[in-house]
């Protein structure tokens, strides 16, 4: 039902360009969107909502190429997936460094209690473990929607949550967590 | 290291907060509301910008046409255009009936297919992309 109304939205956005129609996509998907790369920049807040923002409005500009093959929030997910590995990358022409480095160092903002420890324990990983563990565990995304979104093979995928979910339960137990 | 249930059990307690957790929007949709508006109001402009160039251009190039006598250049290479094939084609007439040549059905049949359905479908399906 979710589905219909989301394609209902998408054909009143490339038809009549209509920006209510938008306004009501927006709001219903920047919390899961922001919450991405929240995720995937370790709480850099400001980060995360500029980046959020070019999602959108890439999803704006591009929205006549949806053609309704996977769900609009897949296809959404996919945009802020290329948008957050071509920041990645950019940064890493710029400063010729590691993003986990930069990530770490620019996630400044004051998080408390449990968002810092799960900031931590994201740290622990690689970025594409990262991208893949917390479209699963928090998103909510089976594996064949995760290689959708990030367009890396299933066999992959699932070798990116294994070595990811040891990573992160050594961590976990070596932080006290399993008392 | 295999995972056990155990295993399991403690990472999905781990990110079931972050999992639930809901950002408010704080008017995030509405910056993102501007920005496309923005957006929409530059793309409108070069538009704009781009149909003012194209009509310059068309406008300089008539003018440039007019007077260069462009319409008797153009007749010219009609005229030798047309020649050429009428040529071309006279020659075919008068040696085709003497020429062995040889036309595979099967050939034939897929360069029917290839100009009758192929391209006929690439151009439907790079017009639909583009429009």
């Amino acid at each position: 039902m979710a589905e219909i109304g989301d394609i209902a939205l998408v054909t009143q956005v490339a038809i009549f360009h209509n920006k209510r129609a938008f306004d009501q996509l927006v709001r219903k998907y920047q919390s899961p969107v922001r919450r991405f790369f929240l995720n995937q920049t370790l709480g850099n807040e400001q980060l995360s909502d500029d980046l959020a923002q070019e999602t959108f409005i890439k999803a704006y500009t591009s929205i006549t190429k949806f053609r309704g093959m996977s769900s609009f929030s897949t296809w959404l997910m996919r945009i802020a997936y290329n948008v957050f590995y071509d920041d990645v990358r950019s940064r890493k022409q710029t400063f010729d460094i590691d993003s986990p480095e930069i990530t770490r160092l620019s996630s400044s903002t004051a998080d408390a209690g449990l968002k810092q420890d799960l900031h931590q324990a994201l740290a622990q990983l690689k970025d594409e473990e990262r991208t893949c563990i917390t479209l699963q565990l928090i998103d909510g995304y089976p594996i064949d929607q995760i290689a959708n979104i990030t367009g890396i093979h299933e066999n992959t995928v699932k070798s990116h949550l294994r070595r990811g979910k040891e990573k992160l339960t050594n961590y976990l137990k070596a932080n006290g967590y399993d008392r | 290291m295999d995972m056990t249930d155990r295993d399991n059990i403690l990472l999905e307690s781990f990110f079931k907060e972050a999992a639930m957790q809901q950002i408010e929007d704080n008017g995030f949709t509405e910056r993102v509301m501007a920005q496309v508006r923005m957006c929409e109001e530059t793309s409108l402009k070069n538009r704009r910008l781009s149909m003012l160039w194209t009509w310059f251009c068309i406008a300089v190039a008539a003018v440039l046409f007019f007077l260069f006598s462009g319409w008797q250049l153009l007749s010219v290479s009609i005229v030798s255009i047309l020649h050429t094939l009428f040529t071309w084609f006279s020659v075919l007439i008068t040696t085709a009936p003497t020429a062995d040549l040889h036309i595979d059905p099967v050939v034939l049949l897929l360069l029917a297919v290839f100009v009758l359905v192929f391209l006929p479908y690439q151009t439907y399906r790079k017009l639909s992309a583009t429009l």
